[in-house]
């Protein structure tokens, strides 16, 4: 998994072309504009369920892979950010606080988290921190499981006042997940973004011109754990309820490292795209394969690793390199044919 | 006479109970180009290391333009103006050699000027940056492969651009550990020359090297040490005249033919 990290830069200059940096610019507020407007469209209230579910994920996808990705930081510990951010939100809706202000707390909750984990396992390196991140996320589950304030293993409701508004949870989400991508861009141009790739290809050495490794995962830990904490807390809002077994279960961490790799760890929109397939294939698999369905994830995994490190953003400028070999080629025979 | 640049006093670094450096103690002043040689497993590497801050001394005091800098990190130790380059290259494989270099801009000292010009506005400080690191490439010559992904230069390049790196840091004092070993000749006599240049625009240089040949063709005093402690310090003349040196380096029964190892 270190060496799928690592490859996923594969060489591409940091600075690419003006021309492709504005195509992308466009592209991506096409693709916002057209979510936003989707509801116009009357698609039934399931569809927008899922995409709401979907957008969730796109959000703690995009801020993995601020650690994981730029920082080549592998942690299986984000269900733990997710959950302290669903149920922070969740303890303050029902003590009355308004959506936001909730959310706030939700991400505020998760950096403290993030914080007081960072502080001792970004000591440990590759795979020992990785280990160390299964660990640490475990033991906030149980110790979930035992707090009675907040109901214990049987959970706790969402009692929100006021008329449920579908449209209005699904804009949030969307207003999230956009912001998450933007923060992603600006992170990835950013002093930052240049210590954690820099920390990535080798940290003694970045240590040695400068970079101080420990203050840049820090912050990139802070910074994700932000995010995906107020994506918790906005599912929480959504679902009314949350529970240890569903919100710090390792199958949310696994999701969360899942769909980043599977899109194309370490790019910008690797982690969309993988979120994307992740969060509108997820509910159909488990329901056709309700045994299997780990087992497919695992393989994926082990095939993507193995083939494909850069993810789906690879194969597709794998296949658009191969296709500019095949037209130019064409082109020559054509220029030399009489 | 000003300070010396650095003061090394009674350094002693220990692994497990086993000193790889023992009691080691010398004086740098600004400007020059000095030498540090010995057989292998003298503890070069290991002090470029410790002053670097890459590695915690075990006792002893380091002191650098008028700071304590013993036990600092190596991030603390690059802002006083200390950089060093590896023996064998590091770089960031799969970042250009652009990009490279621009972490040592904007990580060195150099990143409060930066800091200072684009304030805030992260993408001209960027391109204020890669300006910069383009310069800086055209120095060691580096400059035709500003866009290589680091990882596919030849190791001659390498080295270079473990110089162009360290340069980028606006160091007052650089530490290269063998940028020459591995070299053609031609190779190294251009890694010299850019050296020389180097010292010449005020950077104090210390310069690890098994290349004997080299290290008498361009330093002004020579360190040597042997087993972790310093053995002998003085002119490249001095130093090769220096009975205890040659035994070090080639046994007692050798010492009539020692003076031919030093050419």
């Amino acid at each position: 998994m270190m060496a799928a990290v690592a490859a996923a830069d594969g060489g591409v200059p940091r600075s690419r072309s003006r021309a492709a940096a504005i195509a992308a610019t466009l592209g991506a507020c096409l693709l916002g504009a057209a979510l936003a407007a989707l509801p116009l469209f009357g698609i039934g209230p399931n569809l927008i369920r899922l995409l709401f579910v979907t957008l969730v994920w796109v959000t703690a996808s995009v801020a993995w892979n601020l650690l994981g990705g730029f920082g080549g930081q592998v942690s299986f510990g984000f269900a733990v950010f997710y959950g302290l951010g669903a149920y922070a939100a969740a303890v303050a809706l029902n003590a009355g606080l308004d959506p936001f202000s909730s959310c706030l707390l939700a991400a505020g909750v998760a950096v403290v988290a993030s914080l007081a984990i960072g502080l001792p396992t970004f000591r440990l390196k590759g795979p020992y921190f990785a280990i160390a991140t299964i660990g640490v996320s475990e033991a906030v589950r149980v110790v979930m499981t035992n707090v009675s304030a907040t109901g214990g293993a049987s959970g706790y409701r969402v009692m929100e006042r006021g008329t449920f508004h579908q449209l209005q949870h699904f804009y949030s989400a969307l207003g999230l997940a956009a912001g998450a991508v933007a923060i992603s861009v600006l992170v990835r141009r950013s002093r930052l973004g240049l210590a954690l790739v820099a920390v990535r290809e080798d940290e003694d050495a970045a240590a040695d011109l400068g970079v101080s490794p420990l203050r840049a995962k820090l912050l990139a830990h802070a910074i994700a754990a932000a995010l995906t904490g107020a994506a918790g807390g906005i599912h929480a809002r959504y679902a009314a309820y949350v529970n240890p077994q569903g919100e710090f279960a390792f199958a949310i961490s696994v999701a969360i490292l899942l769909m980043p790799i599977i899109g194309g760890v370490g790019t910008i929109w690797g982690p969309v795209i993988g979120a994307g397939i992740y969060g509108l294939v997820h509910e159909e698999i488990i329901a056709a394969f309700p045994e299997l369905h780990l087992l497919i994830y695992g393989s994926l995994l082990i095939l993507i690793v193995l083939f494909e490190p850069a993810g789906i953003v690879g194969l597709l400028g794998r296949l658009m390199r191969f296709a500019g070999r095949h037209r130019r080629r064409g082109r020559v025979r054509a220029a030399s044919t009489p | 006479m000003p300070p010396p640049l650095l003061e090394v006093e009674h350094l002693t670094k220990t692994f497990a109970g086993l000193a790889a450096l023992q009691d080691v103690s010398f004086e740098l002043e600004a400007g020059g180009i000095y030498g540090l040689i010995g057989p292998n497993g003298a503890g070069k590497t290991t002090l470029l290391a410790v002053l670097a801050g890459a590695l915690r001394p075990t006792s002893g005091r380091v002191h650098f333009a008028e700071r304590d800098l013993a036990g600092a990190t190596a991030f603390t130790a690059v802002r006083a103006g200390i950089v060093r380059t590896h023996q064998v290259p590091r770089p960031f494989r799969t970042l250009s050699v652009l990009d490279n270099v621009e972490v040592g801009l904007r990580f060195g000292r150099g990143q409060a000027g930066a800091k200072a010009a684009g304030a805030g506005d992260a993408i001209r400080e960027t391109a204020g940056a890669e300006d910069a690191a383009l310069r800086i490439l055209e120095r060691v010559g580096l400059a035709h492969h500003a866009n290589a992904a680091a990882g596919t230069l030849s190791v001659g390049d390498q080295k270079r651009l473990e110089l162009a790196r360290a340069l980028a840091t606006r160091p007052s004092l650089l530490l290269c550990d063998e940028v020459c070993s591995g070299l053609t000749a031609p190779e190294t006599e251009s890694v010299l020359l850019l050296l020389r240049e180097i010292r010449q625009a005020g950077t104090t240089i210390l310069y690890v090297e098994h290349d004997l040949k080299a290290i008498m063709s361009i330093c002004d005093r020579v360190i040597v040490m042997n087993l972790g402690q310093k053995l002998a310090e003085g002119t490249p003349a001095e130093v090769q005249r220096d009975p205890a040196v040659i035994e070090a380096y080639i046994g007692a029964k050798g010492a009539k033919g020692a003076n031919a190892a030093g050419r």
